[in-house]
C-alpha cells in the first residue's frame, strides 16, 4: 500500500467527481418496483439528478419534488409540501412505496420528515441524505438501510436456498444481473436489494410512468429477513448488512469488499462451496475462470507496462484496481470522490480523496485513466488512454450493460483496458 | 454598491405578458408536479458561457458536481474553455454551521492565483442562503484585493424556476458589469446579443452575415461572450434579444437607463431568420443597411432553397408534434414548416402570452397548443398520425413507444439548427430520422409473441 490521503487540502474543488447522497438514495429507490421517489428540497435538487440519471441510463427516471422554495423554506416545518406532493402525485397513480429523501436545503432547515412519513396513506421510507455530507455511494448505503430498518419484518425461521444480495451503487445493472445468475448457478435463490437489473437495465418499458418499473417487489423487501444468508458487497453496504442482521438473528452474513479479479471471485466461490456443500462450482464457472486466467496472461505485457489512474466512488475504485493489479497494471494513483474506510485497503502507490485538478496535477503519474466522462478532457488534452466507468458516462451508450465483476466480467474488462493502452501507445507513435 | 435584486420586482416584469395573467409571475411551483430546473439553473445557463470567467458555485456539491460540462455551449475563447470547468465550494456540515464565508474568500483567491480570469461570477445556492452567507461583502473585498470584477450571483434554487434565475443572472451583471468599461471604438451598427448561448454554436450560424452586413455585435449575454465586452454594452446602438422571455428584464432596464432600444427576435427557420437580420438592420435604422440586407436575405434565401430541394420530396405529408419550452413552440414550428412539413401541436406550457399568439398565428386554427404535452402529446400522436416528435431527451420515449421518429431540440441536442446553415442541418437530421428503419424492427413481435 502507498501513501494515502483521506481529504482534500484546498478550499474548493474544481472540476468535482464527487457525487450528491440525495442522488444515490433516488438510484436506489429507482431499484425498487412502483417506487416513488420523492426528493424533498429545490426543485432544481431533482431536475439535475433527472437528467443526469437520464442522461447516463438513457432510460426514462422517476423522480419527484417537493419543490421547496423561498417561502417554504422559511415558513413551513416541510410536512406540508411533502404531503402536498404525495397528494398531486396518487391522485394519477398508486405507487407501492414512498422514498422520501431529503437534501441540503431541507436538513439545513431542519424538517421533520419522520413526522411527515406518519401524515402519508402510502407505505413510505425516509432517510436524512444531506447533500454536503457523503457522496453518491453513501446516500445509496443509507437508503438501503433505512428501507431495512422501516420496511423488513423480523423473522427468527430461515429458509436454507435464500440469499440477500445487497449491491454497492457503482455496480452496473448488468453486473447485478451477472452476481445473482453466479449465486443461482449454486443452486441458491437471490433477491437483491436494490435491484437495478430489472429497473434500470435498458429494456422497454410498457408505459412512462411517474414510479419506477422493475426492481425488488416491496412485499419481496417485506419478507427479507426469512433469508439464511447475506451478501453485502462494498464497503458502503456494510451497515445495510448489519441492519438486516438485526431483524433475523439465524441469519449468516458474507461481506465482500467487491468481486472483481481472480482472488476475490474465488474467494465468493469458496464461500458459496460451503454455503451450499457442493464440492465443484457448476461447469460454467470452471470454463470463466480458465479464461480470465487466459486473458490475464494474454493483457499483462500491455499492462504490465501501463501505469494507471482510477477514479471514482470508494467501492467501485478498490475492485478496480485490484483486478488491473491482479494483471500487472501499475495503479500510481487511486482518486476516490469520498473518504471510506475502504481507502486503507486499496492497492495502489498513492491513494487520495479529490478531484480532477488534483489529476490534472499528477499527469506525469499515469499513462491511461479509468473514469467517468469528466475524465476525457484531461485524456484529451494530456494524450491518455481512457477507460470510461463510473458516473457520469453521457456520451456513451450502454453503460448498464458494462460487467466488470467475477470470472467473466474480469475477462472483459481487462481486454478492454489493454486494448485502449495499446491504442493510445501506437497513436503516441504518429 | 451590491444591493440585493428584488425578487418581487423582477417577477413583476412589466414588459413580460405573463403578468396580465392572474397568476403573477413566473414562480409558481407545485410539489410532485415540478418538474424543470429551478433559478440557480437558470443563471448558470445564462452566465457559463462566459469562457473567460470562473464561475464559483457556493453550494453544497449537488448544485455543480451534477451539471458541469453540460451543455455544448461552443468559444472561440483562446485561453482555457471555463465554461466546460466546475468550480465549488463544496460545502460541509461545518461550514453549515459556522458559515462559508472564509471559505468562499479562500476559493476565490485560489482560483484568481491559479486560473487567471477575466472576472469571478459567484451563485449563491439555497444551503448557503439560507445560512446567510454575505456574499456581496466577500465579492467587494476581493474585488478591491485583485482588481478584476467580482460578480455576486443572487439566484438560489428556491426562490424559483428557470426563467427567474437568468433574470437574476441578468441582474447581477447589469448591476456589475455592464457600464463599468468604455470600449476602444465605436461604430453606428454596435448591437448587444442577449439570450443566445450558442448553444452547439447557434449564434454563429448567424454572425458572419451580421458582419457582412457592417454590424458589430459588441458584446454578447453570453454566448462566445467575454467579460471586457459586456462591460461596455452600455454604448451600442440596439439590444437584440435572442431569446423571448427569460432574459428581457435586462433589455428594458438598458432602455430605461441608457436609452437603447431593443427588439426581440428567433433565428431558427428560414422565415424567422430573414425576418431578424431584417429587423436589426431596421433597428439601426440606415436606409443603406436595409437596402443591402435586403439583398443579402434574398441571395441566402435563394441558396437555401436551392439546397432544400432535395428534401421537400421527403418531407411532403409529414407531420409533426413539436414539444419544446418558451419561443421555441412557434419558432421552432416555422423552421418546420419552412421545410414543408406540417406541425399539427405545439406544446405553450412554457410559454407567454406573445409566445402563444404567435404559436396560434403560425399553427392555423386547426393546430393544437398543448397546455400539459407530457400527458397530451402521446395522444395527438395517435389522433394526428404525426410522423415525427420534436423535444427534449425526457421525451424520447414518448417517441419511441409510438414508434416514430425523434428528434432532440433541447439543451442536448449536439447539432445547431439556427440561421440558414442550422435549417440544413435539422433537415439533415430529420430526414435521417424519418428514414431509419429503427423504429420498424423494435417494433417486432418475437416468434413466439402470436
Amino acid at each position: 500500500m502507498g501513501e494515502i490521503s483521506h481529504k482534500i487540502e484546498k478550499p474548493l474543488q474544481i472540476n468535482p467527481i464527487r457525487l450528491s447522497q440525495p442522488m444515490g438514495a433516488a438510484l436506489a429507490f429507482l431499484g425498487i418496483d412502483g417506487c416513488m421517489p420523492l426528493m424533498h428540497g429545490g426543485m432544481g435538487c431533482t431536475s439535475f439528478t433527472k437528467v443526469f440519471l437520464t442522461r447516463h441510463f438513457c432510460e426514462p427516471i422517476a423522480i419527484q419534488t417537493t419543490a421547496v422554495t423561498d417561502v417554504t423554506a422559511i415558513l413551513d416545518g416541510g410536512d406540508s409540501s411533502i404531503v402536498e406532493a404525495v397528494h398531486n402525485i396518487t391522485k394519477k397513480v398508486t405507487p407501492s412505496l414512498v422514498g422520501l429523501h431529503t437534501t441540503g436545503l431541507t436538513e439545513t432547515k431542519g424538517d421533520d420528515i419522520r413526522g411527515a412519513a406518519k401524515q402519508v396513506d402510502f407505505p413510505m421510507v425516509y432517510v436524512h441524505t444531506a447533500d454536503y455530507e457523503g457522496g453518491l455511494e453513501s446516500g445509496w448505503g443509507k437508503t438501503v438501510k433505512a428501507i431495512i430498518e422501516q420496511l423488513v419484518e423480523e423473522r427468527s425461521q430461515v429458509q436454507s436456498d435464500k440469499v440477500v444480495l445487497l449491491p454497492h451503487v457503482s455496480m452496473q445493472p448488468i453486473e447485478v444481473e451477472k452476481l445473482k445468475d453466479f449465486i443461482a448457478l449454486f443452486g441458491l435463490e437471490v433477491v437483491a436489494l436494490p435491484d437495478l437489473s430489472t429497473s434500470l437495465d435498458g429494456h422497454l418499458g410498457e408505459k412512462q410512468s411517474a414510479l419506477s418499473s422493475g426492481g425488488v417487489k416491496v412485499e419481496a423487501i417485506v419478507s427479507m429477513a426469512d433469508a439464511a444468508t447475506v451478501i453485502s458487497v462494498g464497503a458502503s453496504m456494510q451497515l445495510s448488512a448489519e441492519a438486516l442482521l438485526k431483524k433475523n438473528a439465524a441469519m449468516r452474513h458474507i461481506h465482500m469488499d467487491h468481486v472483481q479479479g481472480l482472488v476475490a471471485t474465488d474467494a465468493l466461490v469458496e464461500q458459496l462451496l460451503a454455503l451450499t456443500g457442493m464440492e465443484q462450482p457448476p461447469a460454467s464457472v470452471v470454463r470463466w475462470r480458465k479464461r480470465l486466467q487466459d486473458v490475464m496472461l494474454d493483457s499483462h505485457f500491455s499492462l504490465g507496462q501501463t501505469r494507471v489512474m482510477v477514479t471514482g466512488e470508494p467501492d467501485f475504485v478498490a475492485g478496480a484496481c485490484e483486478l488491473l493489479s491482479e494483471a500487472g497494471a501499475r495503479i500510481s494513483v487511486a482518486l476516490s470522490t469520498v473518504d471510506s474506510p475502504q481507502l486503507e485497503a486499496i492497492n495502489a502507490a498513492k491513494v487520495m480523496v479529490g478531484d480532477l485538478e488534483d489529476a490534472e496535477k499528477l499527469q506525469a503519474e499515469y499513462d491511461l485513466i479509468v473514469g467517468s466522462m469528466h475524465a476525457e478532457a484531461l485524456a484529451h488534452r494530456f494524450g491518455k488512454a481512457l477507460v470510461l466507468r463510473g458516473f457520469p458516462c453521457w456520451e456513451i451508450v450502454g453503460n448498464q450493460l458494462k460487467n466488470d465483476l467475477l470470472y467473466e466480467g474480469g475477462a472483459y474488462f481487462l481486454c478492454e483496458t489493454a486494448n485502449a493502452a495499446e491504442a493510445m501507445r501506437m497513436g503516441s507513435h504518429d | 454598491m451590491a444591493t440585493k435584486p428584488k425578487i418581487r420586482e423582477l417577477l413583476d416584469e412589466s414588459a413580460c405578458a405573463h403578468n396580465k395573467t392572474k397568476t403573477a409571475g413566473c414562480n409558481k411551483t407545485v410539489p410532485g408536479a415540478t418538474t424543470g430546473g429551478c433559478a440557480f439553473e437558470g443563471s448558470q445557463i445564462s452566465l457559463f458561457p462566459y469562457a473567460d470567467a470562473a464561475h464559483l458555485v457556493h453550494g453544497p456539491i449537488t448544485c455543480v458536481g451534477a451539471s458541469w460540462e453540460t451543455r455544448l455551449t461552443r468559444t472561440s475563447w483562446q485561453g482555457r474553455d471555463m465554461t466546460q470547468m466546475g468550480f465549488t465550494t463544496g460545502i460541509s456540515t461545518n461550514d453549515v454551521v459556522f458559515g462559508g464565508e472564509e471559505k468562499l474568500r479562500q476559493s476565490i483567491d485560489y482560483i484568481v492565483g491559479h486560473y487567471a480570469p477575466q472576472a469571478v461570477f459567484v451563485y449563491s445556492t439555497c444551503v448557503t442562503a439560507m445560512i446567510g452567507d454575505d456574499i456581496d461583502a466577500v465579492c467587494r473585498q476581493a474585488q478591491q484585493d485583485h482588481g478584476i470584477p467580482m460578480v455576486p450571483v443572487h439566484a438560489p434554487g428556491f426562490v424559483g424556476g428557470k426563467n427567474l434565475g437568468s433574470r437574476l443572472a441578468g441582474e447581477a451583471v447589469l448591476t456589475h458589469l455592464i457600464g463599468t468599461l468604455e470600449p476602444e471604438e465605436t461604430t453606428p451598427f454596435d448591437i448587444n446579443l442577449i439570450g443566445d448561448y450558442n448553444v452547439t454554436g447557434d449564434m454563429w450560424q448567424y454572425a458572419p452575415l451580421l458582419k457582412e452586413l457592417g454590424i458589430r455585435i459588441l458584446s454578447t449575454l453570453s454566448g462566445d461572450g467575454r467579460v471586457a465586452r459586456i462591460r461596455t454594452a452600455h454604448r451600442a446602438h440596439l439590444n437584440v434579444l435572442v431569446c423571448a422571455k427569460s432574459l428581457i428584464s435586462l433589455p428594458r432596464k438598458l432602455k430605461e437607463k441608457y436609452g437603447i432600444p431593443f427588439i426581440s427576435v428567433s433565428f431558427y427557420g428560414k422565415r424567422d431568420t430573414s425576418a431578424s437580420i431584417l429587423a436589426i438592420a431596421e433597428g439601426l435604422g440606415d436606409a443603406d443597411l436595409i437596402a443591402r440586407t435586403k439583398q443579402l436575405i434574398a441571395r441566402e434565401e435563394a441558396r437555401l432553397e436551392e439546397r432544400l430541394a432535395p428534401y421537400r420530396e421527403i418531407f411532403r405529408g409529414k407531420k409533426a408534434v413539436l414539444n419544446t419550452g418558451g419561443n421555441k413552440s412557434w419558432s421552432i414550428a416555422s423552421a418546420l414548416q419552412d421545410l414543408g412539413i406540417e406541425v399539427v401541436a405545439t406544446s405553450v406550457k412554457k410559454s407567454t402570452q406573445v409566445d402563444k399568439e404567435k404559436a396560434r398565428k403560425y399553427l392555423g386554427e386547426k393546430g393544437v397548443l398543448m397546455t400539459n404535452p407530457g400527458a397530451e402529446q402521446a395522444k395527438i400522436i395517435d389522433q394526428t398520425g404525426a410522423d415525427l416528435l420534436l423535444a427534449g431527451g425526457r421525451s424520447l420515449y414518448t417517441a419511441i413507444k409510438k414508434k416514430i421518429a425523434f428528434a432532440d431540440v433541447n439543451q442536448e441536442k449536439k447539432k445547431s439548427y439556427g440561421g440558414y446553415e442550422g435549417l440544413l442541418n435539422l433537415a439533415e437530421d430529420l430526414k435521417n430520422a424519418l428514414e431509419n428503419p429503427v423504429f420498424k424492427n423494435v417494433a417486432r413481435r418475437a416468434p413466439w409473441e402470436k
